[in-house]
């Protein structure tokens, strides 16, 4: 049973594209009176540069200190309000805001996102507000999280000249020295419709929602092409490795290799090859490092698509007396047998099959089809791509399995951060 | 054979839109079907009254241990055959342990299912601990607690949970101690699962686009031959006030620049009828992003970037708490602005307009609450374990609607610590003790002490 043959009775979507660039994509479902609504800016860090780093995701929780119609912090109030719950998240590539609320509040919704898209309002006192808000996130989750001061270590070990040096939350000095005049060009280039996606998934009509969404966000203007981001990173010349002392109780490893871009048709073999090494309790590193040899706790793959090429990486979480080398060796070991032996054929059926539930998981929510499209249009060019992923997937082989893990899992292009427990009483 | 016997389905209309076929198998096993969406993918729920609660004393842990050992070998299939049979077909299977609560949760493709069910069913039935697997998880769990060190907001957690509750049954942490685990065996295991296994505790739902007749026929093939084990869950006896009330359990990361924070007091009972005026209360303190917290906290102060407050109820009990972090240096500031609004809204309850507010945010998002085939699934073993009754989804919203500005502020005087609350608070205790002097009596603890 395939999913692409499914899919139009899963559910229909309806597109359109405003004069201005906007792109409006509408799913609708009746089985629940609840709609989300997603609004892609295709901007991240990837579009940043030295001194202003964080820009992009300082300015994600500026688009709640107000705009021209609802002030500083009325876009939650008045959602709210209405039964509604808002978010947003920014990434290297993406920033992305979603509300889901009851379907009666629909129009509200439009014209408190419609208002922030057409106007929004800096001033310095939110922002020196939201700055030190800002600051505390990043003590959360980096600079008191050794897996996120890892990560950071990571990314400025693999990215030389690229953006993606860099984290999404910026550098401590970048997000103190960020300016009300640099917010304010940010949004001039990065925040006009035609460089947004609006996905609206949940109870209503289509053509009665697509006349709201015009007279909500038609008068919004175009607004000037956005720049091209330069991919200036040379090549890398052989492996590097950084260290991390912290007090902490066990070791831990994270190892990347440089990977395509999205566009690369290798993306979608590495999403294979990722749930055949680490997805799931009988996957080959979960086998190996944590039931076999015993030298890690937990075993993580990441392959996150990229607009420019990113990275594939594998975080192992030791145990307190593991020998780090040797668990090291443990993973290049299971690495090495896959780009030399290949894999089973049945390997590449049973992840298959996951990525397969994986879409259909996706798929069970309106915040999820809705976000899960939008991502797959961003990044593969078309939502419709999204339906079509099973039969890629379908017709990639274990031969094309063992080249790619060849091609991109070379030791020479790999980058290695390693975390040393010491004594935290110094 | 039984899948072939006479099933006697009876239906129960849940309300808007949603029948409930429920039977019982020969072996005593409740079991409820919910026929809904389109999208091709199942839950399964298994839940059985038992928990962490039932730990016996020195075996904090076992329940959880136990749950993640049963897919670990059963006397038909090795761990690695079942990890095959679950994963191949790309389902998921989870495992886990509450307080009162363990819980098989199961999404598979729908053609999948019938030989799901008799994974679920085989693990439940015949798991065989072998005790090489049972060294390597006890192994893995205390490699666990050594990485949890390194997370100050679970560590937080963990030592609110045992100082708030300490002396009873909920007063650990459902994965334990290193102490205590670093103890278990094989026998631990096994004798867990014979005195709280059995389909009389337990109740099984399935939820999504399947035929109800169907899958109770799949259902019976699967699970009609499970019998025996205990006759009833187990009864856990309420608690009395909280622990070290009125003081500051301080646990020292001296390397930390930011503090978790936790102020915390007793509350009610999973489905006690105060909890709609309660949540109304929770709702306009403490949660989404416009609550009086977020509002002193974080946008007019720019102290945290996460505040909020929460019920968290069981079976016998509940503890109401107060959630953030901060930088070190602001740790006293912002415990006093915490306790300042949990102050104000003791005394005073929602306003109208926020208990106007707080009502329709509630009920506007509700429906999100059971979107999915899990969440529906989980919410319909919930509504059977705590008694909320059938018609809890139904009615929900209007009992929502229902709560009055009285019954709010009674609720608020009730809970938001009309006695002194303990405060936990995860940082250098050393750069902490001036700052938090004031809150109460600091008792500094090591890291170690919580695991």
């Amino acid at each position: 049973m395939s999913l692409r043959r499914k899919s139009p009775d899963l559910f229909p979507v309806h597109e359109a594209r405003l004069p201005s660039g906007l792109r409006v994509r509408m799913v609708p479902d009746h089985d629940a009176p609840v709609v989300s609504l997603y609004t892609f800016f295709q901007v991240g860090s990837r579009n940043e540069r030295p001194g202003i780093t964080g820009i992009s995701h300082l300015f994600e929780h500026m688009m709640f200190n107000g705009a021209e119609k609802y002030g500083p912090k009325e876009f939650d109030e008045v959602l709210e309000s209405n039964g509604g719950r808002s978010n947003a998240y920014t990434t290297h590539d993406t920033t992305v805001y979603y509300e889901d609320f009851a379907a009666d509040a629909l129009d509200t919704v439009l014209d408190l996102e419609s208002d922030r898209m057409r106007a929004l309002t800096i001033d310095d006192r939110s922002l020196r507000s939201e700055r030190e808000v800002v600051k505390e996130e990043r003590r959360l989750r980096v600079d008191n999280e050794p897996a996120g001061l890892m990560d950071e270590a990571l990314q400025a070990l693999v990215y030389q000249a690229h953006a993606y040096r860099w984290p999404v939350i910026g550098w401590m000095g970048d997000i103190e020295a960020i300016r009300r005049e640099d917010c304010e060009a940010y949004f001039r280039t990065f925040y006009a419709p035609n460089n947004a996606v609006l996905w609206v998934a949940g109870d209503f009509e289509p053509d009665s929602l697509l006349r709201r969404i015009r007279k909500a966000y038609g008068d919004i203007p175009r607004g000037p092409a956005v720049p091209e981001v330069v991919n200036a990173e040379p090549p890398q010349r052989g492996e590097r490795r950084a260290q991390l002392r912290h007090p902490s109780r066990a070791p831990s490893v994270l190892v990347a290799y440089r990977g395509p871009a999205v566009a690369d048709p290798d993306t979608l073999t590495l999403d294979v090859l990722q749930f055949i090494l680490g997805v799931g309790e009988g996957s080959r590193l979960q086998r190996s490092l944590v039931y076999e040899r015993r030298l890690a706790v937990n075993v993580g793959v990441d392959w996150s698509w990229r607009r420019d090429p990113g990275i594939f990486a594998f975080h192992l979480e030791l145990q307190p007396d593991a020998d780090v080398p040797a668990a090291e060796e443990a993973l290049y070991a299971v690495i090495h047998r896959v780009a030399e032996q290949g894999v089973e054929p049945r390997e590449v059926e049973k992840a298959r099959n996951n990525l397969r539930a994986h879409l259909l998981r996706e798929f069970t929510s309106n915040s999820g089809r809705a976000h899960a499209l939008g991502t797959y249009e961003l990044f593969l060019g078309s939502w419709k791509h999204g339906f079509g992923l099973p039969e890629a997937y379908g017709r990639i082989d274990a031969k094309a399995i063992q080249a790619a893990a060849r091609r991109w899992l070379d030791p020479t292009q790999r980058s290695v951060v390693t975390l040393i427990p010491e004594d935290g009483k110094r | 054979m039984s899948a072939a016997k006479q099933r006697h389905l009876r239906a129960v209309d849940a309300g808007r839109g949603l029948q409930l076929h429920r039977f019982e198998t020969p072996g005593g096993l409740p079991v409820t079907v919910a026929q809904r969406g389109r999208i091709p993918l199942v839950a399964v729920r298994l839940v059985l009254s038992s928990g962490a609660a039932a730990d016996p004393g020195g075996k904090e842990g076992l329940a959880d241990f136990t749950m993640r050992l049963l897919r670990r070998g059963t006397t038909h299939r090795d761990a690695h055959a079942l990890d095959e049979a679950i994963e191949f077909v790309g389902a998921s299977l989870g495992l886990f342990a509450g307080e009162d609560q363990v819980a098989l949760a199961l999404t598979t493709p729908a053609e999948s299912l019938a030989s799901m069910l008799g994974v679920m069913a085989e693990l439940v039935r015949a798991p065989s601990f072998p005790e090489d697997e049972v060294r390597t998880e006890r192994e893995r769990s205390l490699g666990q607690f050594a990485n949890d060190v390194d997370d100050p907001s679970l560590l937080a957690d963990r030592a609110l949970l045992r100082t708030a509750w300490a002396g009873h049954p909920y007063g650990h942490d459902v994965t334990g101690t290193r102490a205590s685990v670093g103890g278990f065996g094989r026998g631990d295991a096994a004798g867990f699962h014979a005195a709280h296994f059995g389909p009389r505790p337990a109740r099984l739902f399935v939820v999504g686009a399947v035929d109800p007749a169907g899958v109770a026929a799949q259902v019976e093939e699967a699970f009609g031959a499970w019998a025996g084990g205990p006759e009833r869950g187990f009864e856990v006896l309420p608690p009395v006030g909280i622990g070290r009330a009125g003081r500051v359990v301080v646990v020292d990361r001296p390397e930390q620049t930011q503090s978790q924070v936790r102020i915390a007091g007793p509350a009610y009972r999973r489905g006690a009828p105060v909890q709609f005026a309660a949540q109304v209360v929770n709702v306009t303190l403490g949660a989404g992003f416009t609550s009086r917290l977020v509002r002193e906290v974080r946008v007019k102060r720019g102290l945290s970037y996460g505040v909020g407050s929460a019920f968290d109820t069981l079976r016998a009990g509940g503890l109401f708490s107060v959630s953030s972090f901060t930088k070190v240096e602001t740790t006293g500031k912002l415990l006093s602005v915490m306790r300042q609004e949990v102050d104000r809204m003791r005394k005073g309850g929602p306003t109208r307009s926020e208990l106007e507010k707080a009502q329709r945010y509630l009920a506007g998002l509700f429906p999100l609450r059971t979107e999915t085939n899990e969440s529906l699934a989980a919410v319909l073993a919930d509504m059977a374990l705590y008694g909320l009754g059938d018609d809890w989804l139904d009615r929900y919203r209007d009992r929502v609607r229902a709560v009055t500005r009285a019954e709010a502020a009674e609720a608020a005087a009730r809970y938001c610590f009309p006695d002194p609350p303990l405060t936990v608070v995860v940082g250098p205790a050393e750069r902490l003790r001036s700052q938090l002097e004031k809150f109460g009596p600091v008792d500094v603890l090591s890291a170690d002490d919580v695991l």
